[in-house]
Order: structure tokens, then sequence, then C-alpha cells
């Protein structure tokens, strides 16, 4: 019985010490005269242009800051890697990190990532349906079936914002969580009654005869600040230097994208495979250097009432 | 014969390609989703050209390789040591069958949490690959011949002369066909990683196509991790050729 029993023992140890890992702790200051070495989680998506455009023109490098973008699959992902140290900054929109905050994630905005252009009828994202569908308005969305790529997130609080809007009700809309990529397919199809897509889908929604119903993002409030950059408490203790010189840079880039939305448009095809033809009729976001603290707000209030949101957040602590 | 074979096989290939060539142009399939061959291999052209493609290759390779020979070297070892050693063989026989089924990608959240993303991959594909190599030598081991067990003790073998001549000869097609069977687990698993973790390599980069409403790109891509597939299957199948040439398996007339 003993020697099965220390067989056991071994190989459980064996298994245990393969399976071991550790992420990396966030950095100190690096040596005097080194420059930092900053990697940030950025998803594939125009939002992100300005860090892409901050670092070609030099914005971080200025900055004593070697940075190194890796793309992720979505904020959801970026989020514990920024946590466990292995980003030391990361994008994400803000539902998802009001979510990580009120559940006590030691997050921290550092700087606005960017916004819905304000304009009704020509943002960066839509509430679409099919060109021959009857629904004229995000009211008729009750008891259909609307396409989100993520539930209890932004998507479906702000299209809840437009249907409340319009004068409809807003908890008979029924989401389906369905991937960006899977959704214009399955509008044409009629899997589903209307999706809410973000550049480049709105336009492949558009090609395929399909029309906006509602710009959610501006439904939901001015200008709304749909993401934002962040790191963790640990990093802002740890070299609060380096994240005053990241955001220093950010905001740089965020003001440069902002006012050559061209040179924005060039930068997109390094780090995506999104057709030219397609970049130069892509609507922008808005690139303003500083959260828009009153459409936090908003959201908050929204996210809340929706119960995306149950547990209060601390407005304070978590954005700059 | 065999070049007969290699013939037929090419035909059935250009027989898929002309078919999905067909079925988007003649309205079977939405050609916006699902894009013609002749588009496809349009992609596939610009994308070769691209140095960020060639890394992309590169990078899967380099993870698919590595992943693949850690697991091969362990699960040989490990195989042996386990399978030879009756206790262990006992006490270790239901944590193998419980942990060998586990689909690997169900670990991507703890690999993630633990690893990082750039070495989650690594692991996933060392861990799917492992226990193909383990289960195979472990039934290899088993496998010896009791009457030339007997004549090993008879002869009183050492124990290294024991695995060198006794184990290791009837092991080895098994573990053969565990490495060929790892090698597709560890090339699936490695472009599933890099699909959802975001690992860099050609996974990742079907994602960016995805995300970008690329589709004939990202139909490329989807052709060239088929392409090295095959290629990893071909390159496996010469191997167990070479390495069990002396086999009964091996040695009739018809090529298997």
């Amino acid at each position: 019985m003993r020697r099965p029993l220390a067989a056991l023992a071994l190989t459980t140890a064996l298994l245990v010490s393969a399976a071991c890992g550790s992420g990396s702790p966030a950095p100190g200051p690096a040596a005097p005269g080194q420059p930092d070495k900053v990697t940030v989680g950025v998803i594939p998506i125009l939002d992100v242009a300005p860090i892409y455009l901050g670092k070609q023109r030099g914005f971080f490098s200025n900055r004593k800051i070697d940075l190194t973008l890796t793309l992720a699959q979505g904020g959801a992902a970026i989020i514990p890697a920024v946590q466990s140290g292995q980003f030391q900054f990361g994008f994400s929109n803000l539902v998802s990190l009001l979510i990580g905050s009120s559940q006590g994630l030691p997050l921290k905005v550092v700087c606005n990532g960017n916004n819905s252009t304000g304009v009704d009828g020509k943002d960066f994202a839509a509430l679409m349906v099919k060109g021959d569908s009857p629904i004229k308005t995000p009211a008729d969305l009750a008891g259909k079936k609307v396409a989100a790529n993520t539930l209890k997130n932004i998507v479906d609080t702000s299209v809840r914002a437009s249907v409340r809007k319009a004068g409809g009700d807003p908890k008979a809309v029924n989401f389906v969580e369905m991937p960006f990529p899977n959704q214009p397919a399955a509008l044409q199809s009629g899997q589903v009654d209307a999706v809410f897509v973000v550049e480049p889908f709105q336009q492949a929604v558009l090609a395929q005869g399909g029309r906006a119903i509602a710009s959610s993002y501006v439904d939901t409030a001015p200008n709304l600040t749909v993401a934002a950059y962040f790191t963790s408490t640990q990093m802002t203790t740890a070299n609060p230097d380096l994240v005053k010189r990241f955001t220093e840079a950010m905001k740089e880039s965020l003001a440069y994208a902002d006012a050559h939305p061209d040179e924005a448009r060039e930068i997109i095809k390094s780090y995506t495979t999104i057709a030219a033809d397609v970049i130069a009729k892509v609507v922008l976001p808005k690139w303003p250097a500083d959260v828009n603290r009153q459409s936090v707000q908003t959201l908050v209030d929204l996210a809340t009432q929706d119960g995306v949101l149950t547990k209060p957040v601390d407005l304070n602590t978590m954005l700059p | 014969m065999r070049n007969d074979r290699a013939l037929l096989g090419l035909v059935g290939l250009a027989g898929f390609a002309v078919v999905l060539e067909v079925a988007p142009r003649v309205g079977l399939v939405p050609a916006r989703y699902a894009p013609p061959t002749s588009r496809i291999v349009l992609a596939l052209r610009d994308e070769v050209q691209q140095a960020q493609f060639w890394h992309a290759v590169r990078d899967t390779l380099s993870t698919w390789a590595l992943g693949l020979a850690i697991a091969v070297v362990a699960g040989i070892a490990l195989g042996v040591l386990i399978g030879s050693v009756p206790a262990l063989r006992i006490a270790t026989a239901s944590t193998i069958e419980f942990l060998r089924p586990i689909p690997s990608v169900a670990l991507i959240p703890l690999v993630v949490v633990l690893y990082g993303t750039v070495r989650s991959t690594l692991v996933l594909v060392i861990y799917a690959s492992f226990w193909q190599v383990l289960v195979q030598v472990l039934h290899g081991v088993a496998d010896v011949d009791p009457v030339a067990r007997d004549t090993a003790t008879a002869y009183r073998l050492g124990r290294l002369a024991r695995i060198r001549y006794l184990v290791w000869p009837t092991t080895l097609p098994y573990a053969v066909t565990g490495i060929r069977l790892a090698a597709s687990v560890a090339l699936i698993l490695a472009i599933t990683g890099e699909l959802i973790i975001g690992t860099p390599g050609l996974g990742q980069e079907i994602a960016v196509a995805q995300a970008s409403d690329s589709v004939p790109s990202m139909y490329a891509l989807v052709v060239v991790t088929g392409l090295i597939g095959l290629a990893a299957n071909l390159l496996a199948r010469a191997a167990e050729r070479r390495a069990l040439a002396w086999h009964p398996a091996n040695r009739g007339e018809v090529p298997a």
C-alpha cells in the first residue's frame, strides 16, 4: 500500500511542477538611461489607431518607452493579462472596466481610448437591420432578436438606451451573443432581426443593403467615451513615473490621430487586413485626450438600471 | 503503383478545388462568405508576399515543433518508466484516464492565467500531444512478449539492457503511432491557441483577418494551415517508415 501511495505522490508532484508557472510581476523602474519596456494589450480594430500612430511618430520612444503592441481577443482577455503584469497597459471598453472595478479588481484608467463621433447616423458603430426589414425604429425591437458581440456589456447597454430613447421597452429585446464578424451573415440569413456592429462590419452590412436604425453609442450619452487605456494599481504604485510618461505619450497620440484622420486610416492598414476601399469609407471614432466623465457616469447609471452592473463603482478611484 | 496513388490524390484535390470554385459562382453558397477558389488563391498570393505572413508561419511551426518535441520526450520517458514499474502503472492509471480526455481547449482560461498569452499555446500543445505519446508507449510496454520477458530474466539482463533489447523494440511501433497522432494534435492545438488566446502565429493572423472582414485572406490562411497539416502528416509517415523499416508491417511488397 505504501509504494503505490508514494508513486501517486511522486506523479502528482511531477504533474504539479510541470503545470506551475507564474505571471511576471509589475516591473519597477528600468535601469537609469535605459528605456522602459512596455507591452500594451490592444484589439485589432480602428479604435486603437492612435497608439500605433503614436508609436510610429516616436511619441513613446521620446519618453523613453520601448513600446510593444500585442493583439488580444477582446478586452475580456486583456484585463486579466494587465492584472497579472503580463501587459503593463491595456485597452478595454468602459463597461468591462466598470464591471472589473465593481468586482474589486485594482484597475486604474490612465487615459481616454476613443469616443463616439456624437453625430447621429454617422458613428463608427450602428444598430442595423436588413434593407427590407419592417423594423423602422429601435422601439420596434420588442420581442426581436438582436446580436451583441458580448452579453451584459457595452453593446446591450447602448442598444437598450436606443430602445428607451425611441419610447420602446428595453426589457423586451432578446439579445443573442455573436462575434462581430458573424453578424452581417446572420442578419442576411435572418438568424437575427438586428445587429449592433462596429466598423468595418458597418460597411459590410451597408454593402449587403442593410440600413442603420440608430447610432446607439450616440443615444447612450453625448460624446460617449467607449473605451479607455488602463493599468493595474500595482503598476501605478510601483512605477508612477512610467505611468505618467505613458499617459502623456498616449494623450499626444490621441490628439495627433484626431487631427490627422488620413494618417490614422493609413496606419490601420498596418495592423488589420481591412480592404483599402473599405478603410477609405469607414467612419472613424473620435479620439479626445480626456475621458468624458459625465458619459461614464451615464454608463454606470444605465448599466446599473439594466442589471449589467450589480455592485457600486467608485469612479473617483477608477478614473484618472 | 505509388505514382498512381499520388496522381489520384491530386485529382481528388483538384476536384475539391473545382467544387469550391463553382459552388459560389452558381450561387449555391454566398460568394461574400465563401469566396471561390480563384479568389482565395489571389489572397494567398498577397499573403505570401508579406513578411508578417512568414513570421506567423515561423511562429506556428516553432510552437508546433517545440511542443511536440517536449511532449514526445516526456511521453516516452514517463511511459517507459511508468510502464516498467507495475506499482506506478496501477497508481497512475486512473489519474491518466482522468486527465487525458480533458479537452485542452477547456484548459485555456487556466493556462492563460498561469502562463500568459505568449507561452500558453505551447503549454496546450505539450499537454494535448503528451497524452497521445504516453498512452501509446504504455500500451507498447505492456505488450512485451511474456516468453521474451522470461528469457530476459533467465539471461539475467540488467534493467537498462532489458529496456534496450526487450521493451524498446516492442514499444517503438506504438511510440511512432503516438508521435504521428501527436503531430496532428499539436498542430490543431497550436492554431487553436493562437486563434483563441491571441498567441502570435497563423491562428492570430486568421483572427485578425476575421476581425478585418477580409474573408478571402482568412480562407487563404486556413488553406495554409491545411497544407502545413498535410506536410506534417507526410513527414511523420516518412519517419515512421524509416524508423520501422525492420518491422513486419513495413516489409510487405505493397507499401502501407
